[in-house]
């Protein structure tokens, strides 16, 4: 590109310019505005999807959520502007606040859980003879090539009250009060099993990229804490911590995006039963919205889950703003 | 020293099998007999082994039929996404222009969009579209849940390859575009298959969407209709394992295929853009 821009610079200072430029000059002017127009056309397919396809439902979402907005308004294509009624309505609701605390709750154990069995292993996976580390990685990669749905399946079987492998197992070890045990006979218990099915699918993403993080850091550093006789837990304190950080927290800032939002296994698993016990926002935003078609509502819920997942990484993603602006 | 070590490897293996076991109990209880599944007895290994689950799940009326709907729908927003997002990783990548901050915190900030919050929005933008319970509804929602990640790690690809072999090759008699052919693309290669293997399976597992703007049966994508799978069968595990396995088949021959790719694909277009 940068050659293309200096040679028709040039153009006009040279001297012979003219002469050659005569056959040619036309097309090469045309490419001149080409060139200019290129990367605007370049970019107008995906400006244009995203302003429309991402843009305008973004403000959507927030001019609906102001709207009183069933399926009566919906079908007479009635527009009832209602101003704060819906977020009174839902922050009112001691339901809503229980469903908000219990989706915040369950965001922060998986992401703490993940992250840190991330971490654990991508350090374990520097320590172990390559035979062993190439059958850990396969099982990993077995865990993180599961489709969502198919992983909460084969879940629900391991955990069957009759048949599952889990209490047949437990029964097995001596533990015979867990013969016909109900996994799913309370939300606490339903999200348990639900949290570890996205730690289980986590972990490998978050072990693959630590593990890549901790093989680029400098082998002399470790040298120098060997020679200044630093134990283990030292060495990982002031050398592996420090170097390995913005790492953790970017991997931590992408768990808390992708778990705080997770619909499909706890839809699949118990439909955010039993009674309701392991609804989350997005559970229950579908709830709201697709299956009552109170619309207006569930767009406020939308509102307000945004607003809360910005909060629980808003410092996060201002460091990433301001640390992209600088490298633009 | 060498107990430390064999100790780690002992926890390592412990910890592989861990991860290994949901998949060996998905293929194994797909391989059992129907009658040995719904027994007291202790059946960590099958020892009679049959193919009628999978030929089962195969058969079922709804199967096939999903699996093509998904595929549909995923190759083509995927296609087009890495089309478009790779002409705007090139602009991005290797032009200067005017304004050209601004389109990149663009792809930034799109590709933080939280899209299962749009979910009323894009269900009332596809009722005044007329596609409620139709496809092209879904390949166009992938589409653009996939691009502003296709455009932001291609740049990061795009990046990686230096202008130098471009500019050599203009230099040597080639056009931009026979540069850009011969030079970039096949170098670009690894990237573009990296990004639209992460693309397929974003869209190859979306369910929310699915679930939500599809009601005819015959629409239905894979995840939708493994989800009803109980159901619609009663609880027959062995055909729903079967059916969890041929789901899972294609996603993890891709995975073994670009798996290293992926995580620095991934974390490239998140940290260092």
């Amino acid at each position: 590109m940068t050659a293309v821009h200096t040679t028709d610079a040039a153009v006009p200072t040279n001297s012979s310019a003219p002469r050659r430029a005569a056959p040619d000059g036309a097309p090469r002017r045309r490419g001149g505005a080409f060139d200019q127009a290129l990367p605007y056309l370049l970019l107008a397919p995906a400006v244009v999807a995203i302003l429309w396809l991402i843009g305008w439902p973004v403000l959507s979402v927030v001019i609906t959520s102001f709207r009183k907005l069933n399926l009566r308004e919906l079908t007479r294509g009635e527009v009832v502007w209602t101003g704060l009624d819906n977020y009174t309505k839902i922050l009112g609701d001691p339901e809503f606040w229980a469903i908000a605390i219990r989706t915040v709750v369950f965001t922060a154990i998986v992401v703490a859980a993940s992250v840190v069995a991330g971490l654990l292993i991508a350090l374990l996976m520097r320590q172990i003879s390559p035979f062993v580390r190439i059958l850990l990685q396969v099982a990993m990669l077995l865990a993180w090539a599961m489709p969502l749905l198919a992983a909460t399946t084969v879940y629900q079987w391991i955990f069957d009250q009759q048949y599952g492998i889990l209490n047949k197992t437990l029964v097995k070890l001596g533990f015979d009060s867990f013969a016909g045990f109900s996994w799913f006979s309370t939300g606490t218990s339903t999200l348990a099993v639900i949290g570890l099915l996205i730690v289980w699918q986590a972990i490998p993403f978050l072990a693959f990229s630590l593990y890549a993080g901790a093989i680029g850091i400098p082998k002399d550093q470790y040298e120098a804490a060997g020679i200044d006789g630093a134990s283990a837990w030292q060495t990982f304190r002031s050398v592996t911590w420090p170097e390995l950080r913005p790492l953790l927290l970017m991997v931590t800032f992408l768990s808390m995006l992708w778990d705080f939002k997770v619909f499909a296994q706890i839809w699949a698993m118990k439909k955010g039963g039993p009674d309701g016990g392991s609804t989350t926002l997005p559970v229950y935003q579908y709830l709201e919205g697709i299956s009552k078609s109170h619309f207006g509502v569930a767009a406020a819920v939308s509102v307000v889950m945004v607003a809360l997942l910005a909060l629980l990484t808003f410092q996060y993603l201002r460091r990433l703003v301001r640390s992209q602006e600088g490298a633009l | 020293m060498t107990a430390k070590k064999i100790t780690t490897n002992v926890v390592a293996v412990v910890v592989a099998l861990l991860f290994a076991f949901p998949t060996y109990w998905m293929v194994a209880t797909a391989l059992k007999p129907r009658k040995d599944l719904l027994t007291g007895d202790y059946d960590l290994v099958p020892f009679s082994v049959t193919g009628s689950n999978f030929a089962t799940a195969w058969s079922k009326p709804g199967f096939l039929n999903s699996l093509g709907n998904s595929l549909m729908v995923s190759l083509g927003a995927v296609l087009a996404a890495v089309v478009v997002g790779l002409l705007a990783a090139l602009a991005m990548s290797r032009m200067r222009f005017r304004g050209r901050k601004g389109f990149v915190m663009l792809m930034l900030v799109a590709q933080m969009a939280p899209f299962e919050a749009l979910l009323i929005p894009m269900f009332l933008m596809m009722r005044d579209l007329d596609l409620l319970d139709r496809l092209p509804a879904l390949a166009l929602i992938y589409f653009a849940v996939t691009l502003p990640f296709c455009a932001w790690t291609l740049r990061g690809f795009v990046n990686g390859i230096p202008l130098e072999l471009e500019e050599a090759a203009m230099v040597d008699g080639c056009g931009r575009w026979g540069a850009f052919r011969r030079v970039t693309l096949p170098l670009l290669g690894p990237g573009l298959v990296a990004t639209s293997v992460f693309a397929f399976v974003t869209a190859w597992n979306e369910f929310l969407f699915a679930l939500s703007l599809i009601n005819d049966q015959k629409k239905e994508t894979l995840p939708v209709w493994l989800s009803g799978f109980q159901t619609n069968f009663g609880t027959d595990w062995g055909g729903a394992m079967a059916a969890s396995a041929l789901f899972t088949l294609p996603v993890l021959v891709f995975f073994l295929i670009v798996q290293r790719k992926m995580v620095t694909g991934v974390t490239a277009g998140a940290v260092k853009g």
